[in-house]
C-alpha cells in the first residue's frame, strides 16, 4: 500500500518534470524567447553530455559540490554546538541572543568583502563564507530545540542521576532532532547558494564561474547545462535529506 | 510495622514554601523498608511536592529528609520515580527497549549484560515481545508498564508513584494494582504511592498519609489491616476495608471544608 502510493507519487512528479521540459520544448521552439536566452532542451543536453565528458563541467560541477558538502558539514558542526552551548545555558542566552539576533540578518555575501580582507581570497576563505551563512538556521534551530525539551523529561533525567552532559547528549539533543534536521536541509541549500555565489564573486572553479563566463560569452546551452546540473544537486540533496529524515526519525512515522 | 525496626526514610519537621505559600508544613512520618504507603489528599495540598522531596528532586526549605540515616541531597540511583504522565515521561524515539536502557546507560552497566536486564524487565512488567514499539505505538497501560520497567531498571530500594494508574481504565488499573502488590511481594522493594483514590489506596497499602491541604500537613496516619495476599474481590468485600474507606472518605470530604 505505502509501496503503491510511494511509487504513485514519484510516477507524478516524474509527469510534472516531463511537462515542464515540454513546456521549454515548446517555448524555445517556437521562439517565444530567442535562443540566446533559451536554448532548446535537446541541445542544453547535448551540451551537458559534452561538458562532462570533455570533464570541464565535470569537474566545476564537482568543485562546487565538494564546497557545498564542506561548507555545509562545517555549519552544522559549528551550528549544532554553538546552539547546543546556547541552549543549555540560560546565562549564556541571555548575553548572546542580542548579538545572535543582530548577526543573523547580514547576508552572507556581504561579509566576503570581511572575509577576502582578512583572510584572503583563499578556498578556505570560500568554506568560511558558506558555513558562516549556512549555520544560523541550524544554531537558532538547536538552540529553540534544546530550549523547548519536555520538561518532565529533564525531571526523568535528574531522578536518574544523569550527569549535565548526558542530558544534552542522551535527552536535550535527540530531542531536538527534527528542528535540526529541518535546519540541515535548509543549510544544504543555503550552502549550495553561497558555493556558487563566492564562485562567481572569486572566480574559483566551479558552477559560479562556469554560469558567469558562459553567459558572458552568450554560451546559452553551455549554461543551460550548468544550471540544470545545479537543479539536479539541489533535488539530489533533499532526497538524500528525505532519507535521512525517514530514518533518524522513525519514531514520528511509527505511532500511525 | 514493626517500630523496633529503624526507618528507610524519615522527614523531620520539613516544611516546603515557595517563595510566600507554604505548600508543606511540619511533616512528620517515616516509611519502613518493604512496606507500602500511599499518600491521599484534596487535589493541591502537596501530595506531588511530597514525592519530590523524598526523591531529592526538591529541597524542603526547612527540617530534614533522610535515606537509610542520612540526609537526602539529591537524587540518588536508589530511588526510582513512576511519574503519571506517562505519555510525557517515556523518551518518544526510543524503542520500549530504549527506553529501559537509558537507566542501565546511566548506571554504567555493560551492553551484554544491559540486553538481558531489557529482557528480564519487560518480561516481568508484561511487556515481552514489545522489544522494539516506540512508546506512541502502545497503549496507555503499556507505557505506564514500561515506565515502571524503567524504575526497575535502577534496581531501586524505593519506588515513587506518582497517581501512575490514574489515567487508566479500571481493568488495566486492576491489573496493574495486583502486578504492583506481587512486585513489592517478590522483590521487598518500598513504595510510596501518591493516589486520588481511596479504594486504590486501601488495597495496596499498609499505612495511608492522609495529607490536610492550606498548608498541606499530616491529618492522620491510617493503618490498613488488612491480610495479604490481596484480592480485588474478597479484599474489596472485607468488612474493615469497608469500614476505612468510609472512614477515609470522611476524612477528605472534611478537609475540603
Ligand atoms: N514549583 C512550584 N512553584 C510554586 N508553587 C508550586 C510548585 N510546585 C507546586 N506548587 C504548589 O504547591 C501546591 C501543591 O502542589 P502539588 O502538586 O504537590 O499538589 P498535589 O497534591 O499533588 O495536587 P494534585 O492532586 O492536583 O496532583 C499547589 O498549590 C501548587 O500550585
Ligand atoms: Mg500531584
Amino acid at each position: 500500500m505505502i509501496r503503491f502510493t510511494q511509487i504513485a507519487s514519484f510516477a507524478l512528479s516524474l509527469l510534472v518534470a516531463l511537462a515542464l521540459i515540454g513546456l521549454w520544448h515548446f517555448v524555445a521552439s517556437a521562439r517565444l524567447v530567442p535562443p540566446i536566452f533559451l536554448p532548446l532542451p535537446e541541445k542544453t543536453f547535448d551540451a551537458l553530455v559534452t561538458g562532462m565528458q570533455n570533464g570541464v563541467l565535470l569537474d566545476a560541477s564537482l568543485a562546487t559540490l565538494r564546497r557545498m558538502f564542506f561548507g555545509w558539514f562545517l555549519a552544522c558542526l559549528a551550528g549544532i554546538s554553538l546552539g547546543a552551548l546556547v541552549g543549555s545555558s540560560q546565562k549564556l542566552r541571555i548575553y548572546v541572543a542580542p548579538m545572535l539576533e543582530t548577526l543573523r540578518p547580514l547576508p552572507a555575501s556581504s561579509l566576503i568583502p570581511l572575509f577576502i580582507a582578512v583572510i584572503g581570497l583563499s578556498e578556505g576563505m570560500i568554506l568560511g563564507v558558506i558555513a558562516f551563512g549556512a549555520l544560523w538556521p541550524l544554531l537558532l534551530a538547536t538552540t529553540h530545540g534544546i530550549v523547548s525539551v519536555e520538561p518532565l523529561l529533564i525531571e526523568v533525567a535528574q531522578a536518574l542521576a544523569m550527569p549535565k552532559h548526558k542530558v544534552l547528549w542522551k535527552i536535550s539533543l535527540p530531542s531536538a532532532m527534527p528542528d535540526i534536521l529541518a535546519a540541515m536541509r535548509l543549510s544544504l541549500t543555503v550552502s549550495l547558494i553561497l558555493a556558487v555565489v563566492c564562485e562567481m564573486l572569486t572566480g574559483s572553479e566551479g558552477l559560479g564561474q562556469w554560469l558567469l563566463a558562459t553567459s558572458r560569452a552568450f554560451a546559452s546551452t553551455k549554461m543551460f547545462a550548468g544550471i540544470v546540473v545545479l537543479g539536479l544537486m539541489g533535488y539530489a540533496s533533499s532526497l538524500i535529506m528525505n532519507l535521512v529524515e525517514a530514518r533518524a526519525l522513525k519514531w514520528k512515522s511509527a505511532a500511525n | 510495622m514493626s517500630t523496633a525496626m529503624p526507618a528507610q526514610i524519615s522527614l523531620a519537621d520539613v516544611d516546603v514554601s515557595f517563595g510566600s505559600k507554604t505548600v508543606l508544613s511540619g511533616l512528620n512520618f517515616e516509611v519502613f523498608k518493604g512496606e507500602v504507603i500511599s499518600i491521599v489528599g484534596a487535589s493541591g495540598c502537596g501530595k506531588t511536592t511530597s514525592l519530590r522531596l523524598l526523591a531529592g528532586l526538591l529541597a524542603p526549605s526547612g527540617g530534614s529528609v533522610s535515606f537509610e540515616g542520612k540526609p537526602v541531597r539529591g537524587p540518588r540511583r536508589e530511588t526510582a520515580i513512576v511519574f503519571q504522565d506517562y505519555g510525557k515521561a517515556l523518551l518518544p524515539w526510543r524503542t520500549a527497549e530504549g527506553n529501559v536502557s537509558l537507566a542501565l546507560e546511566v548506571m554504567g552497566v555493560p551492553g551484554p549484560e544491559r540486553r538481558s536486564r531489557i529482557s528480564e524487565l519487560l518480561a516481568l512488567t508484561g511487556l515481552a515481545g514489545h522489544h522494539d514499539k516506540y512508546p506512541a505505538q502502545m497503549s496507555g497501560g503499556m507505557q505506564q508498564r514500561l515506565q515502571i520497567a524503567r524504575a526497575l531498571a535502577q534496581d531501586p530500594a524505593v519506588l515513587l508513584m506518582d497517581e501512575p494508574f490514574g489515567a487508566l481504565d479500571a481493568m488495566t488499573r486492576q491489573s496493574l494494582q495486583d502486578e504492583l502488590l506481587d512486585l513489592s511481594a517478590r522483590t521487598g522493594v518500598t513504595i510510596y504511592f501518591v493516589t486520588h483514590d481511596l479504594e486504590e489506596a486501601i488495597y495496596l497499602s499498609d499505612r495511608i498519609i492522609g495529607l490536610l491541604p492550606n498548608p498541606g500537613r499530616i491529618g492522620r496516619i491510617f493503618d490498613v489491616p488488612l491480610p495479604r495476599p490481596r484480592d480485588q474481590l474478597i479484599t474489596k468485600e472485607d468488612r474493615s476495608f469497608l469500614a476505612l474507606r468510609h472512614e477515609l472518605y470522611d476524612f477528605v470530604k472534611g478537609s475540603e471544608h
